[in-house]
């Protein structure tokens, strides 16, 4: 039942994140289920959802298969240690700082690894400006997504 | 945190590194047309269950306005002016689709465009006609107003199309008037830049750009853009840079004409 759920819910995030666009931009929603995963689950369950869900849209996507595996595989474990780890404790707008610096770190990883590894899928200035687009829709989420023990 | 979940993101990182070093060297790995239909398909029915839900609340809400007989009628009169005036645009745009069936040979379909494509880099856009319609890898997308793009990638009922914009798209082009051939190229922005222009060509805003077709991709005489900016002063390089804005918008395109 929890796999289902969890499948349902990353289809949704597809299909929302492809019908949703301010200035042109989409949120991605996909992040925020692996920094759920990440807060929630820990840094290993939490990685391995973002390898899924990242080589789900490596396999979609119309280039080399690795970027998102390897950025939401990395934001899956970041998420645990930012959040829950001991360097710092949960608040919302903690959540929201990391939300943003996250989907930050995401963009950068696909951005970088595609430059290296395959073509530069956009001019750096348009990248930077995609980039903060989607980490400021993303930002606000991270007040809601908590993590169990929070208050 | 544990040895073991470091051994696995260090493993993560490794592996993804090795993957991506191979298919830079070898190719790349063959998309998930599968992954990419389910999620199409979901796309369309999601959209029409929206559409299911939407038409009753509209209905609702002319109820309501029943009640307050005065602001109905200015209402009801309003709607209807909008209504027959979307009705006219569509009549309209229709028969631009029609005179444009008719005037291209190598007419393949008619599709609507049903979402953005899965990637946040590329500008594209997905279509609702795929191989069973003919649609086949590096078609023409045209519209009315002029050049879209070109058919990737194509399955069943869906294909994916670039935009124009992007910036992984170039065609062979030509100046409508001097005949100055060039490759136009997406940046990822609004905007397209055309190459490939001589100094000693006079190019000057508003001068129209169409396709060549000696890129034997695009038919010849597709109206692609008008020039936006110039810079021939000779800033750098050997050749104009040149800014071109195209004639479709690709955040305002509903259907498109698919052609061979």
């Amino acid at each position: 039942m929890k796999y289902l759920l969890w499948a349902i819910l990353i289809i949704s995030s597809f299909v929302l994140q492809a019908r949703l666009s301010i200035l042109g931009v989409s949120p991605d929603l996909s992040i925020l289920l692996v920094y759920y995963a990440g807060i929630k689950y820990g840094e290993k369950k939490g990685m391995l959802t973002g390898v899924l869900i990242g080589a789900l849209e490596d396999s979609m996507s119309l280039s080399i298969f690795g970027p998102n595996l390897l950025s939401k595989g990395i934001i899956g474990f970041f998420s645990a240690l930012f959040v829950t780890g001991s360097l710092f404790r949960w608040t919302p707008f903690l959540g929201m700082i990391a939300v943003l610096f996250l989907t930050f770190l995401d963009n950068s990883i696909v951005f970088l690894s595609l430059s290296l590894f395959d073509k530069a899928p956009a001019a750096i200035s348009n990248a930077l400006f995609i980039s903060l687009m989607q980490s400021i829709l993303n930002a606000p989420a991270g007040i809601l997504i908590r993590p169990k023990d929070a208050d | 945190m544990s040895k073991k979940n470091f051994f696995l993101f260090f493993l993560l990182i490794v592996v993804s590194l090795v993957l991506m070093t191979y298919q830079s060297k070898k190719g790349h790995f063959s998309s998930g047309n599968h992954l990419n239909n389910l999620l199409n398909k979901t796309s369309w029915a999601v959209k029409s269950f929206t559409d299911a839900l939407e038409n009753p609340f509209r209905k609702i809400a002319l109820r309501d306005a029943d009640n307050q007989r005065l602001r109905k009628e200015i209402e009801a009169l309003r709607l209807e002016r909008e209504k027959t005036q979307e009705v006219m645009l569509e009549n309209k745009r229709l028969r631009e689709f029609l005179q444009l069936r008719e005037n291209q040979e190598n007419y393949v379909a008619t599709a609507r465009i049903i979402s953005r494509g899965m990637s946040h880099w590329a500008n594209t856009l997905v279509i609702d006609k795929g191989t069973k319609d003919g649609v086949l890898k590096d078609m023409s997308v045209i519209t009315p107003k002029g050049l879209a793009g070109k058919i990737i990638s194509s399955a069943g009922s869906y294909s994916t199309m670039l935009s124009l914009t992007d910036i992984n798209f170039s065609a062979a082009v030509r100046f409508q008037e001097s005949r100055t051939e060039g490759i136009i190229s997406g940046t990822g922005n609004r905007k397209c830049i055309l190459k490939y222009i001589p100094y000693n060509e006079e190019v000057k805003p508003g001068d129209i750009i169409i396709t060549s077709g000696l890129d034997s991709f695009f038919p010849a005489g597709i109206p692609v853009g008008s020039v936006s900016s110039v810079d021939s002063k000779g800033s750098g390089g050997y050749f104009q840079y040149i800014e071109v804005i195209p004639f479709q918008d690709d955040s305002k395109i509903e259907e498109v004409v698919i052609v061979k």
